[in-house]
């Protein structure tokens, strides 16, 4: 006969048959029968953090990294609510992730009991889905729902909900296989046949094609990669990438013309302006692409493939939609193109792509160089540089930075770029980068932070001693909220608001007093001693490369313009005064 | 040039689950989606299935990207748009509260009659009457209400039904 087990014991069970390796969580009263159970087995590891937002971001971390669930583990009440940024960040970046959160038992609920907050209620539009287990009848079911649905389709969070004393209630549990499962969510993956045609006519006929790639290619998996490196090979195309699509194929092709949008590329845009078929896979016409919605690329036939309906003629009306696993579409439109002997004409688009090499020679990425003082892009094209053998993992906070590095590291995989893309949730970086180290215990993980966005998580690096995670910490420090700075000088009369610090920490002591190594460096001709140390150390490391303070991030598309209205560097001005409906615009 | 906003009544099939209405409501406010009239009542008491009859406004785009952030709710199973399907009625029903005190009640009575509105409850000093109809015909009946004191009225909201084949799928 099946044992009764009690909930906290059926939730590590269902963990278990879940395949979860790793949890990240902190403990507390309304969930200490869990961790009694998580103490008493040893299939999952428990990596404790130290703030319930680092434990989500850390949860992205490892979810992105793999393409498996991260799984987050909290207490009720300030345990809960810290993880709403976590929570809100994956549900923008479409990363799957799992969230348990102890609950006062159910007989205590809406008393305002301690440590009690609604968190069913806080996180309804913050996550894919959440379930508050009011049985323990259903635990079994919401647990395993919660991954059938953080994975399946778009993926995104899933929170559960457990009050404590479900957590010591006592059910039978036959594991995943007899738990019957009461969602019927079933997205629709297949694409079809039809529009597929469709799809492939048009690429035959566009003389100004071009490939715009987002983050559901790397979502859909390695195989949606493979496709579309292989229709880039076919086809000839050119190819740009957004901020969560980098390393989707990869960056180092000749056929990829950098990323697109607000500090996208020159040709990027200027080809995304002029095309005459834009193809958009797996990313959402987001207001950073699009810049002035009114002219965006406005001569071109427009086909969006992606998984999720809602993400169709949200903000840009387009031709032909197709709905499906982009791996699948992809697959469906190669195996069409090869029964019906299609091959593609590079004649066809060699105007276009004499035309895109001469926006090409603009080099927009170029900046004026140094020899007394660091240049962020400097330092990062070294890092690329150093680096680019290892294949590192790269993980950002928020800010010019992490444009910068979206800008000057190649890169060469899918999953091996995780940043806040949607949210835009400084101190992401730091935390991510611990759960894709835990994930990958052998390579080198380097968080691309700047010194404002690391101080809202720092306390994990406490997590990344205890641990011993080698993760590699390379702040661009310019004193500055570098972004913030940027919109002041140009949108707000350089007045720069709070956007200096006055006082920090000394970076190398801080890393130090935390048991890691800091180093540190202020003159261009040390900057590739200091990144061959840094990789050489076996442990965390803390870089505080001191940077131009004063450094914008180039080329830009300030708010309320279109693709062909760039600033490419500092000299460039503004034609007239920003609208008034641009400075509205964040 | 503005784009056209028309009006749409939305059919929705949910699971009957707490918080269910919360999350169809909270996506309307979270983006900024308009709601005008409201229905909802569990429909089908063994398989647990609410109805959400929901009349709100916009242009076709918006309309859209409603139904489509609907559809994605997962406690949705069906969504259909009962404007765009050939032919509908749709009705409401409203009780009201009269004061009578300075009226005749022979007067009241006659007035009710000619209206086809039926009396609920009545003493010395109100009257409870219930009508149901379009919204536009218990819009008129309220105009025509307003000669006697009405001291307090409550919709039902539209609930909504495709004519013919046309039907919510569960």
């Amino acid at each position: 006969m099946m044992k009764k087990l009690s909930g906290a014991r059926i939730v590590i069970e269902a963990l278990i048959q879940e395949n979860v390796k790793v949890i990240f969580g902190y403990p507390g009263g309304a969930v200490l029968p869990i961790y009694d159970e998580l103490f008493k087995q040893n299939k999952i590891r428990h990596i404790l953090v130290r703030h319930e937002q680092a434990a989500v971001h850390a949860a992205e971390g490892y979810a992105r990294s793999t393409g498996k669930v991260g799984v987050v583990l909290v207490t009720s009440g300030p345990g809960a609510t810290n993880t709403v940024t976590g929570l809100t960040d994956a549900m923008m970046d479409s990363v799957p992730v799992v969230c348990i959160s102890g609950q006062v038992p159910t007989h205590m609920i809406g008393n305002d009991a301690f440590q009690e907050a609604d968190i069913v209620g806080i996180t309804r539009p913050c996550t894919k889905h959440n379930y508050l287990v009011k049985e323990i009848s259903k635990l079994a079911e919401s647990i395993h729902s919660a991954f059938h649905i953080a994975k399946n389709g778009r993926p995104g969070p899933v929170l559960v909900d457990i009050p404590k004393d479900i957590q010591t209630f006592e059910t039978k549990y036959g594991g995943k296989k007899h738990t019957k499962s009461f969602t019927f969510y079933k997205p629709n993956t297949k694409p079809s046949r039809d529009t597929i045609v469709e799809f492939v006519n048009l690429l035959d006929k566009s003389k100004k094609p071009i490939f715009y790639v987002g983050g559901g290619v790397i979502n859909s998996g390695s195989r949606a990669s493979l496709y579309l490196k292989k229709l880039l090979k076919i086809t000839g195309f050119p190819c740009t990438q957004t901020l969560m699509g980098l390393g989707a194929t990869p960056t180092s092709d000749d056929q990829f013309i950098g990323m697109l949008g607000m500090h996208g590329t020159y040709e990027a845009n200027l080809s995304m302006n002029k095309s005459d078929l834009m193809i958009c896979i797996g990313a959402r016409f987001d207001d950073r692409i699009t810049g002035k919605v009114s002219g965006f690329s406005p001569n071109s036939k427009k086909v969006h493939l992606d998984i999720d309906a809602s993400s169709f003629n949200k903000s840009v009306n387009v031709d032909l939609l197709i709905q499906g696993d982009l791996s699948k579409i992809l697959e469906m439109t190669l195996k069409y193109i090869e029964n019906k002997k299609i091959s593609f004409s590079k004649e066809k688009i060699s105007a276009w792509w004499i035309q895109i090499n001469k926006w090409r020679a603009k080099n927009c990425l170029s900046y004026k160089n140094s020899r007394s003082v660091i240049k962020p892009q400097y330092a990062l094209q070294r890092l690329d540089f150093l680096t680019r053998h290892l294949d590192p993992f790269i993980t950002t906070e928020v800010g010019q930075h992490q444009m910068w590095a979206a800008q000057f590291l190649t890169f060469n995989k899918p999953k091996h770029w995780m940043t806040s893309g949607g949210l835009g949730t400084m101190g992401y970086g730091l935390p991510a980068a611990m759960g894709v180290q835990i994930a990958h215990p052998k390579d080198l993980v380097i968080d691309v932070a700047g010194e404002a966005s690391i101080l809202m998580n720092i306390q994990e690096m406490s997590t990344i001693k205890q641990y011993r995670l080698p993760v590699k910490i390379f702040i661009l420090n310019n004193r500055y909220m570098g972004m913030v700075r940027q919109w002041q000088e140009l949108l707000h009369g350089n007045r720069l608001s709070e956007s200096y610090m006055d006082s920090l920490p000394d970076f190398v002591k801080l890393a130090e007093s935390f048991g890691a190594t800091g180093l540190r460096v202020n003159k261009p001709g040390e900057m590739d001693d200091l990144i061959k140390e840094m990789i050489k150390i076996k442990g965390p490391v803390i870089c505080d490369v001191v940077v131009d303070p004063k450094e914008n991030c180039f080329p830009m598309i300030p708010s309320g313009s279109t693709h062909d209205q760039m600033l490419l560097g500092p000299n460039d001005k503004l034609e007239g005064e920003i609208s008034e409906e641009g400075m509205v615009l964040v | 040039m503005a784009e056209s906003h028309s009006k749409h009544i939305l059919s929705i099939m949910v699971d009957n689950e707490p918080g269910v209405l919360a999350r169809v409501v909270g996506l309307f406010s979270g983006r900024g989606y308009n709601i005008e009239s409201l229905s909802v009542s569990e429909v089908d008491s063994d398989k647990f299935l609410s109805r959400v009859t929901v009349v709100t406004s916009g242009t076709k785009n918006i309309i859209d990207q409603i139904k489509a952030q609907v559809r994605k709710l997962i406690p949705v199973h069906n969504l259909i748009d009962i404007t765009e399907l050939k032919s509908f009625i749709g009705k409401e029903l409203i009780l009201m509260k009269l004061d009578i005190k300075q009226k005749t009640v022979l007067e009241v009575h006659k007035h009710i009659k000619n209206i086809g509105a039926k009396i609920l409850f009545e003493d010395k000093t109100t009257i409870i009457i219930e009508f149901s109809g379009t919204p536009t015909e218990i819009s008129g009946l309220i105009k025509k209400m307003k000669v006697y004191n009405i001291v307090e009225l409550t919709r039902s909201g539209l609930v909504s039904m495709a004519l013919g084949k046309d039907y919510i799928r569960r």
